[in-house]
């Protein structure tokens, strides 16, 4: 392990802090987590197999489908993870966009986790220290989800009434507004900066529409998962060449 | 279902089966969530960054009062397509909506098996047991090596720029993927003039607030959304009748 005092506050070199061997170590202990449940579950529904009316045949016709269906979705999350490893470094990366969180969960949470340190993602104020209050901030909120999954699995599955009994119209509008309305905030703040930024937003947000239409009237499938990889990819290219051809004064 | 058989019987078969998944899903989710919490912790604690605890919970707080809602309502919604095992794998893999599902129900269709039966239980639990496994490997793979060495022979200016514009690049097309797929008008209406509201009028009169603006944009949202919804209609048909 390099030394116990790696840390400089200040320096907005993230990837120093960002791939600490121990960061990786632990990265991959979750991937292990994840290797091994697997193992125990195929396991066991090989032993109970007869009993649920599924031949061993089945079982593998549908690890293989699952697989199958899961490249094209998968090699998506892969682009975007790509695009996020300057921001916060493989280690953290792999375990919150690649696995327990999403693109779009965790890069909002860090991005309310360092407006709160007056600080925002990516340039000059985020330093070190932003980084990891930002990392601990999606870490614990992504631990809540699992807590939830803990402690609600149970009683679920015990049928219990209090839960089912959750007004359906409450169900469907609040998730849907906090989601709604921490997103628009966010967008809204980013129109706020440059130039750059805006044109950023709507050349993302553009991309998107056409994406999802193109897939809607086509029905190109495909299109719908790969949406916010192409958002990304092309976004970061328009603020590349709008950044450095200095078109715009504002970056 | 006498206890001198040594046949296993069916149900008993089943019965190991639930105990087994949901033993081992609790220990492995367990394990991953205090390996997940470990590596900010250390940084938070070890990495001497000067971090109060004040920072770390104000961090925290700002966060849960826009995702606070989202960590009991999925876990509630996806529990009746997804079943207690499998509750423990998707909830740590992550891309439910876009990956496991459609991932459990073309391994449903595949064999002919029907959500909510036994049978189609164990085909979605391989199914997203292979989904996993496909990307566990993409991960480590295409990022953790891949992706790392590709960093680290990109120029300085471009990896640059994407730190600098990869939040803008994201939140444009996550806002209207959102939009699309909730298929909420009205509530999309509301947050978009709540958002405004909060950022071009009560920011400005207030600047102290700054740091809350979302977090006063989404509970604004969620009252507003609540009181405005569209009433049911079977009030109305009630009525009538």
């Amino acid at each position: 392990m390099i030394t116990s005092r790696p840390g400089d506050p200040g320096s907005t070199d993230i990837l120093a802090i960002a791939n600490l061997p121990i960061l990786w170590i632990l990265a991959v202990g979750v991937f292990a987590a994840i290797i091994l449940q697997t193992v125990v579950y195929i396991r066991a529904a090989r032993i109970a197999a007869p009993a649920a009316g599924i031949s061993s045949a089945e079982l593998k016709t549908s690890f293989r489908a699952g697989a199958v269906a899961a490249i094209g979705p998968s090699l998506a999350v892969v682009l975007v993870s790509v695009a996020l490893l300057s921001l916060f470094g493989t280690p953290a990366v792999l375990v919150r966009v690649g696995l327990v969180g999403s693109a779009a969960t965790e890069t909002a949470s860090a991005s309310i986790a360092a407006t709160t340190m007056g600080a925002a993602l990516g340039d000059a104020s985020y330093t070190q220290s932003v980084f990891a209050v930002a990392f601990m901030a999606m870490s614990l909120s992504g631990a809540m989800w699992m807590i939830a999954t803990l402690v609600l699995t149970p009683l679920l599955r015990r049928g219990d009434s209090r839960l089912r009994s959750v007004n359906p119209a409450l169900m469907a509008i609040i998730p849907a507004a906090a989601l709604l309305g921490a997103f628009a905030s966010l967008g809204i703040g980013e129109l706020g900066k440059t130039p750059v930024h805006i044109l950023t937003v709507l050349t993302s947000a553009a991309v998107m529409g056409m994406c999802l239409f193109v897939a809607h009237r086509f029905n190109v499938a495909w299109l719908r998962e790969w949406g916010l990889g192409c958002s990304i990819v092309i976004g970061l290219i328009v603020a590349y060449s709008l950044h450095t051809t200095g078109l715009m004064p504002g970056a | 279902m006498s206890s001198t058989t040594v046949i296993s019987t069916p149900s008993a078969d089943l019965a190991t089966f639930d105990r087994t998944t949901s033993r081992w899903g609790r220990l492995t989710m367990i394990a991953a969530l205090v390996m997940s919490l470990a590596a900010p912790l250390y940084l938070v604690l070890f990495a001497d960054l000067g971090i109060t605890q004040t920072q770390v919970w104000i961090a925290f707080l700002a966060v849960a009062a826009v995702f606070s809602v989202l960590w009991v309502v999925e876990p509630i919604t996806y529990y009746p397509i997804l079943g207690p095992a499998a509750m423990y794998q998707a909830f740590m893999i992550g891309n439910i909506a876009n990956k496991l599902l459609p991932s459990a129900l073309v391994a449903q269709a595949a064999i002919g098996a029907k959500a909510g039966t036994k049978r189609g239980e164990f085909s979605a639990l391989m199914a997203i047991c292979g989904a996993a496994m496909v990307h566990v490997f993409f991960m480590l793979v295409f990022v953790g090596l891949l992706g790392s060495w590709l960093v680290t022979i990109v120029p300085a200016d471009v990896t640059d720029v994407a730190r600098l514009y990869i939040f803008p690049s994201i939140i444009g097309g996550v806002i209207v993927q959102l939009v699309v797929s909730l298929k909420q008008p009205r509530v999309t209406l509301i947050a978009i003039a709540t958002a405004g509201f909060v950022f071009f009028v009560l920011v400005p009169a207030i600047p102290a607030i700054a740091n809350l603006a979302t977090g006063i944009t989404v509970v604004t949202t969620a009252v507003l959304a609540w009181f405005l919804r569209r009433k049911p209609r079977s009030d109305s048909t009630k009525e009538i009748s």
